[in-house]
């Protein structure tokens, strides 16, 4: 009888705590405390030049502003690592992520929103940058803090070897690809090297966010736009279908693309370019100070995507970082005073690191900042120039995530199966992409 | 005369009984004493076992607190989030059983499950035969076998992180990858592996079968110390082939190991994670997806904590269904 009334205590209590643990949900009323450090969160390696630099601004914020600021590195998972700190509402103060993540924070409610008329400085940034911290609804919830497009990688010396012609359409790339893999660029006598680089891998949508700048650069996107403003699923149309295809191609007949394409990153990727098994990598140009320094700086040559067959028009994926302002924050001036930093020319500068190794500000969005006063190395300036001229953001969707985890699964299972049927799991991708639509409360009737 | 482990033999009144254990210390067979106060037995007992059942709660007080703040509440707590939306900066959204909607439609669900259950299964049956294998290759007291014992042991206290990070320098899928290299001198290959949607759960299973199998072969080698070296002897003077001797007297003998082993080893199987997460994290095409790392991607890559805690509650629930059905199972074996 005791032993059960015990039980019964034991349960009562248990009921007790988990009741008190569901309390109320108010996060913005938190007590301001301006002698707060700040939490600066940046999605990069830690211990790596790009984190070195990133400390050294935030130690120059808080030497200007006497706000105190702590930063913390992190790279591998860090939406995951992001979504474990939401759980607990213990998000960092600042968080320095890509333009992408906008919607996928923003609809959790963990930004505040940016007034961009009101922000000091807010008119000496570019629109196009400004673009990308806007959410579906047109408001701004990040401010602009670095931008940069795609472009590929290739090796030089190989390409000399073997007498080819730069990459002016996609069958010259697709020659590229299958010389590189055939004909032994790196003359050892074994056939140990491969075309296209590319980091497959489902997480973190990878294989859709790679092979978006091709698709943009075949004037394919993942969206139609309706007249109400809505959105309807583009991704089983001609072009998509072309695209994939071409790619698949390269996988599966030509097998020119590195043999673990399917289960990499881009970590793993940049070692396989570094190491010279395979000559032709799409990356973003944060990559070219550290193979400069790994490879030799004439080794490597950057070539924007061709317009595709299907194509009118340069196209490649624009993206960049956002300095996000969470919610609940002890410090509210604070963050405000860091976001007006960061966009300073000043900061901008410091963020860039000149050609060495760690640039987190990959292209400056502020109109005070001369990239080439900065910069020496030309291959900067292409990006430059093409993010200018062909960059295209992803649409602002409420939440674009799901959207880059779909196509990532679907295009890694056509990748990785080379017997499927391009249009069927086409067609399979639009009918999830619509049903995402519709949860997000986007979709276009008709 | 044979005694049957659950009865003990009384002499009684002249006659040979069996009694049941407990009957055999209850006071119906010794007349009640008064001891020397004069106070009844009944009343003495009373006395003490109030102690000691504060005792025992006291004892457990500090690991039932721990567990109840550590497991219990994040248990119930997960129970609650089951029937949420939860959005921990918007207010949660109670939803009813609809978690459990979206969960069990989930496309990749069912296959999740099929492959845990296969997973599971390959790598419990693969690590315990291995394990036993290896158990009996190497059991003796030579020094030399210490040696091997210990260096087959090392894959089990090896981090899972460098286990999976070695293997998959070694599933490398081109000519220039280890085991290639290797299939490569027997005309073999290359093999895709990991990338094939075909063979990477086989892989995953072969990691966890090199892993698993000498933490079995330990196990299986305390078991094989416990026979009674006499009943080899027994069977060899009765004229037993080498083959008749561990088919009739180490095989029974190792039974309950492997039953142990095969509970252990099936509900780890059913909650693997780090290994599918660091070799594939489900790729291709979904065909490593297990329940773990599909719950994993649905709470933390895609925030729908309710959901996650949903299929978490499923699995918890098959846990408890396998953990039961093995144990009335193995009682009604014992009972036969």
């Amino acid at each position: 009888m005791r032993q059960r009334l015990a039980a019964y205590g034991c349960a009562a209590f248990l009921m007790a705590a988990l009741a008190s643990g569901c309390s109320s949900t108010s996060v913005l009323n938190v007590r301001q405390n301006p002698d707060a450090v700040l939490q600066v969160w940046i999605r990069e390696p830690p211990g790596s030049a790009a984190a070195a630099t990133a400390t050294r601004m935030v130690k120059d914020f808080s030497r200007r502003t006497g706000v105190r600021a702590k930063l913390v590195a992190l790279y591998d998972d860090f939406e995951t690592k992001l979504q474990q700190q939401a759980a607990y509402r213990q998000l960092p103060d600042i968080v320095i992520n890509d333009t992408a993540q906008l919607g996928y924070m923003q609809s959790q409610g963990w930004l505040q929103e940016v007034d961009r008329t009101t922000f000091p400085g807010g008119d000496r940034l570019y629109d196009r940058a400004w673009t990308a911290a806007q959410a579906s609804n047109g408001r701004y919830y990040a401010v602009p803090f670095s931008a940069q497009t795609f472009a590929v990688f290739v090796r030089a010396d190989w390409r000399a070897r073997l007498h080819l012609p730069p990459p002016r359409t996609w069958d010259d790339l697709a020659r590229m690809a299958v010389a590189f893999t055939k004909n032994d660029p790196d003359g050892d006598g074994r056939p140990d090297t491969y075309g296209l680089v590319i980091p497959g891998t489902t997480k973190r949508g990878y294989m859709s966010w790679y092979f978006s700048t091709y698709l943009y650069a075949d004037g394919a996107d993942y969206f139609s736009r309706s007249p109400d403003g809505r959105w309807l699923p583009a991704v089983n149309d001609a072009r998509w279908v072309d695209s994939v295809s071409w790619l698949k191609q390269i996988f599966c007949q030509d097998k020119a693309v590195n043999p673990d394409a399917i289960n990499i990153d881009t970590p793993r990727a940049h070692d396989t370019f570094e190491k010279g098994i395979g000559g032709l990598y799409l990356t973003g140009p944060y990559m070219l100070p550290r193979f400069v320094k790994s490879m030799g700086s004439n080794k490597i040559e950057i070539y924007p995507v061709p317009v595709g067959p299907d194509g009118s028009q340069p196209g490649a994926l624009a993206e960049g970082e956002n300095v996000y302002l969470t919610q609940g924050s002890p410090n509210r001036a604070g963050q405000r005073r860091f976001a007006e930093y960061v966009v300073s020319p000043e900061a901008q500068t410091l963020g860039m690191d000149g050609d060495n190794a760690g640039p987190i500000v990959r292209l400056p969005i502020s109109k005070d900042v001369d990239m080439a006063a900065v910069r020496r190395d030309p291959r900067w300036k292409t990006f430059q120039q093409w993010y200018d001229q062909a960059g295209v953001y992803v649409t602002s969707v409420p939440n674009w995530t799901p959207f880059r985890q779909l196509s990532a699964d679907t295009l890694n299972a056509i990748m990785a199966d080379c017997g499927s049927d391009v249009k069927a799991d086409l067609d399979k991708l639009a009918s999830e992409f619509a049903a995402e639509l519709k949860r997000q409360h986007v979709l276009a009737t008709g | 005369m044979a005694t049957p482990t659950n009865y003990r033999s009384a002499e009684w009144q002249g006659n040979t009984v069996e009694v049941p254990r407990q009957r055999a210390h209850s006071h119906a067979l010794e007349p009640a004493r008064d001891d020397e106060w004069g106070a009844p037995a009944r009343k003495r007992r009373r006395r003490r076992k109030k102690p000691q059942w504060l005792i025992a709660w006291l004892c457990l007080a500090p690991a039932l607190v721990l567990f109840t703040y550590f497991k219990f509440l994040p248990m119930l707590q997960a129970a609650r989030m089951s029937v949420y939306e939860v959005r921990p900066y918007l207010g949660d959204r109670y939803v009813g059983l609809g978690n459990y909607h979206d969960v069990t439609t989930n496309p990749y669900f069912t296959k999740a499950i099929w492959q845990t259950v296969l997973l599971a299964v390959g790598t419990t049956l693969g690590s315990i035969l291995l394990g036993f294998v290896l158990a009996l290759l190497t059991e003796g007291q030579a020094r030399h076998l210490w040696l091997v014992r210990t260096a087959a042991f090392l894959p089990v206290v090896t981090t899972m992180a460098v286990v999976a990070e070695v293997w998959r320098v070694m599933y490398y899928p081109s000519r220039g990858g280890v085991l290639n290299t290797i299939l490569g001198w027997v005309g073999v290959g290359p093999e895709p592996f990991l990338v094939s949607e075909h063979q990477a759960l086989l892989s995953v299973i072969l990691v966890g079968v090199w892993r698993g199998a000498p933490y079995d072969m330990m196990i299986f080698l305390a078991g094989l110390a416990t026979v009674d070296r006499n009943l080899y002897e027994s069977a060899a003077v009765d004229g037993a082939s080498r083959f008749r001797r561990f088919y009739h007297v180490t095989l029974p003998a190792l039974r309950p190991v492997g039953t142990i082993l095969f509970t252990l080893a099936a509900l780890r199987g059913l909650r693997s994670f780090t290994e599918v997460f660091l070799l594939t994290n489900g790729a291709p095409n979904g065909s490593t997806e297990v329940f773990m790392t599909l719950l994993y991607k649905l709470g933390l890559e895609q925030g729908q904590l309710g959901v996650a805690a949903a299929a978490a509650m499923v699995l918890f629930l098959a846990t408890v269904a396998v953990t039961v059905s093995v144990n009335v199972w193995r009682r009604r074996v014992v009972r036969k």
